[in-house]
């Protein structure tokens, strides 16, 4: 029965083949799948919302520039409406999540709706929006930098100076002149952000908002902070009916996963403040180990620092950051 | 095995890998979204830079700190003395540029006066005060006696001369501003018997003209034509306070903070002078301005410099304060 056999080996090398081949067919198939799709859904202009909940620390503004560039480079994506509650964070990465908005706010309109707080580094990074949404609680404000640096560190600075051989006289050292520079240096940017993007908004003088004041809702729509009362469906409207790309309500809306606090947190309350003296915060250099470390931080963050003990309680809405909120207002 | 044999099968591998990758892609083109037309990543690059980001915006340039600290010599030489006694709150080194200043005209100054008496006296007998002709009081926090301010007008009234650098109530220590305490520095009771006090609150000012490099740290300018602001146009203080002239005191106000100044507490602005001159007394609400960060800032090193020449330029007899109380004993606690 040579034909048979014959026959019944060429079935199986077929059956190998065809097996083969569906394999690397399947394997082949997302990569082809993806490269037919877009990022959006079914051909519908789209409102992205995009959602901040935690300080302006790196890891969360990481997270949000990644969802902002998703927006700005998705062809669907007509309007962002970034939903914030945030009490800042540091001052580097509160500056990147400005400018990611506002590189977003050049391509799109970016309204804001303060679900609980966007205050400091928060504000920072709203300042673009084509506007500002608020309900009664929300938190608005707080302009200004604040810095924490060792007392030690200021203090002893002379002293600890000639422990070590150095090549020039201001190298590893730090005096509270060059502080307080940097950090005026650190305020001009930030007012100054606020002002050229609120600026026409705003009732309040340069110098009145440089006082720092945090101010509720009904008080930012009055003094400009905010433009309006409204929902977070409110602020989605307002996107859709911004964008050129949308007309009436033929529009999608996606919510992008919510960006809270990872691991990171605002850290001025994990050393003891020693002493606060107008916005420096001073904190024991308990850390001994650590032969040379960062010698001042600069944080926008609204909120007041945290006593002895209190900072284990967390601070609600602000997630792992700095600070409770306190008010100044 | 012929080729033909090898072909088929393959023949049948190609054609199911392209109908399983074909049917993907008409799939994805049909049932996907648009876009993904690999546009390179380029047309999304946008670089920004902010107007209000550049230098010319936002760098901030602080005064310069240069000029000299020097005291008008006046000939003779005078003995200084640097309180030490009632809990004042300067570093040693804080001092040491206007030590320096003064021995350099030939001037002698003790930084405190040795002891004396008692152990738990804290202030100065007139018998210690006899013995110098100027007295430098810098942040106290302890308390002076009755006996003590009689003694120290006494002195000012005789000719001695007295340069007290006060400072406002201030939260210090603690763990934080709800923990902290507040000192209230002790200068006023011997203020008071000058017809000045020292107001309670701190001063700021946030126009960036009217500030070094700090909303609390304030300009003042002169506003007296006194030999003690001669050749300065504009003092800076780090935290100054203000200062009240009490009831129908001939005090001379010196130094004002410029306009735009507030409270820091209440946030009123108004007139707030920071230094001031009753006869033999000055009283400037600003310790800080002896601080080595400070001295040179603005005008200071020149304020600094007439407030020594002030201190060196008295005309008090030996027997000034008199010692004759027969129940002469150290100044209270």
């Amino acid at each position: 029965m040579p034909e048979q056999a014959d026959a019944s080996a060429t079935a199986v090398v077929y059956v190998v083949v065809v097996v083969v081949a569906v394999l690397i067919g399947t394997v082949l198939a997302p990569v082809v799948w993806s490269a037919t799709q877009g990022d959006g859904g079914d051909g519908d202009p789209s409102v992205s919302v995009i959602t901040l909940r935690g300080g302006t620390d790196p890891g969360n503004v990481n997270r949000i520039t990644d969802d902002l560039r998703a927006a700005r480079t998705n062809d669907s994506v007509e309007a962002v409406v970034l939903r914030i509650d945030s009490p800042g964070g540091a001052v580097a990465s509160s500056e990147e999540f400005y400018l990611a908005v506002n590189q977003t706010a050049s391509r799109m309109p970016v309204v804001a709706y303060v679900e609980g707080t966007a205050a400091s580094g928060g504000y920072y990074g709203i300042a673009p929006a084509d506007s500002i949404f608020v309900k009664p609680s929300s938190t608005v404000g707080s302009i200004g930098v604040v810095v924490q640096a060792p007392l030690s560190t200021v203090e002893e600075a002379g002293r600890t100076s000639r422990t070590f051989l150095r090549t020039g006289p201001d190298k590893a050292t730090v005096s509270k002149d060059s502080i307080r520079n940097q950090m005026e240096t650190l305020h001009n940017a930030f007012l100054d952000t606020v002002l050229t993007h609120r600026g026409d908004e705003l009732s309040l003088t340069r110098s009145e908002v440089a006082l720092g004041r945090a101010y509720l809702g009904p008080t930012a729509v009055r003094n400009g902070f905010a433009d309006e009362t409204g929902d977070l469906d409110a602020a989605i409207e307002e996107a859709a009916s911004l964008a050129d790309g949308i007309d009436g309500d033929g529009y999608d809306v996606a919510f992008r996963e919510p960006v809270t606090p990872a691991e990171t947190s605002v850290t001025l309350s994990d050393a003891d403040v020693a002493r606060v003296e107008g916005n420096v915060v001073y904190v024991d250099a308990t850390d001994e180990g650590d032969q040379f470390r960062e010698p001042v931080r600069y944080y926008a963050v609204w909120g007041i620092p945290v006593a002895d003990g209190e900072s284990a309680s967390g601070s609600g809405t602000a997630g792992n950051a700095t600070a409770t909120p306190g008010g100044d207002d | 095995m012929a080729l033909r044999d090898f072909l088929k099968p393959l023949g049948v591998f190609v054609a199911v890998v392209l109908v399983v990758v074909a049917g993907t892609a008409l799939a994805g083109l049909a049932f996907g979204s648009s876009g993904g037309d690999g546009a390179p990543d380029g047309e999304d690059i946008d670089g920004q830079a902010p107007a209000q980001y550049q230098p010319d915006n936002v760098a901030h340039e602080d005064d310069p700190e240069n000029g000299t600290l020097a005291v008008d010599g006046g000939g003779e030489d005078k003995r200084v003395l640097v309180d030490t006694r009632h809990a004042n709150q300067f570093d040693g080194a804080d001092v040491d540029p206007l030590v320096e200043a003064l021995v350099r005209e030939g001037h002698t100054v003790d930084v405190g006066a040795g002891s004396e008496g008692s152990g738990f006296e804290t202030g100065y007998t007139n018998a210690t005060l006899q013995r110098y002709d100027a007295l430098l009081v810098i942040a106290p926090t302890g308390s002076f006696s009755e006996r003590e301010i009689d003694g120290l007008e006494a002195f000012a009234e005789g000719g001695g001369r007295i340069v007290v650098l006060g400072e406002p109530r201030q939260f210090s220590g603690g763990g934080s501003l709800s923990s902290g305490s507040s000192v209230r520095p002790s200068a006023d009771a011997l203020a008071a018997a000058f017809g000045l006090r020292i107001g309670s609150e701190t001063l700021y000012n946030l126009d960036d003209d009217a500030n070094d490099n700090n909303y609390e740290s304030v300009y003042g300018t002169t506003t007296g034509g006194d030999a003690l602001t001669a050749g300065v146009e504009r003092v800076q203080f780090d935290t100054a306070g203000y200062l009240v002239r009490t009831g129908d005191s001939d005090a001379e106000m010196l130094v004002r903070a410029v306009d735009g100044t507030r409270t820091a507490d209440r946030g009123v602005a108004g007139e707030y002078d920071v230094a001031a001159r009753n006869g033999n007394f000055v009283l400037v609400a600003d310790a800080s301005l002896v601080e080595r960060s400070e001295l040179f800032d603005a005008h200071n090193e020149r304020f600094v410099g007439n407030l020594l020449t002030f201190l060196v330029s008295g005309d008090k007899p030996d027997d000034v304060p008199p010692t004759a109380t027969p129940d002469e004993d150290p100044g209270g606690f």
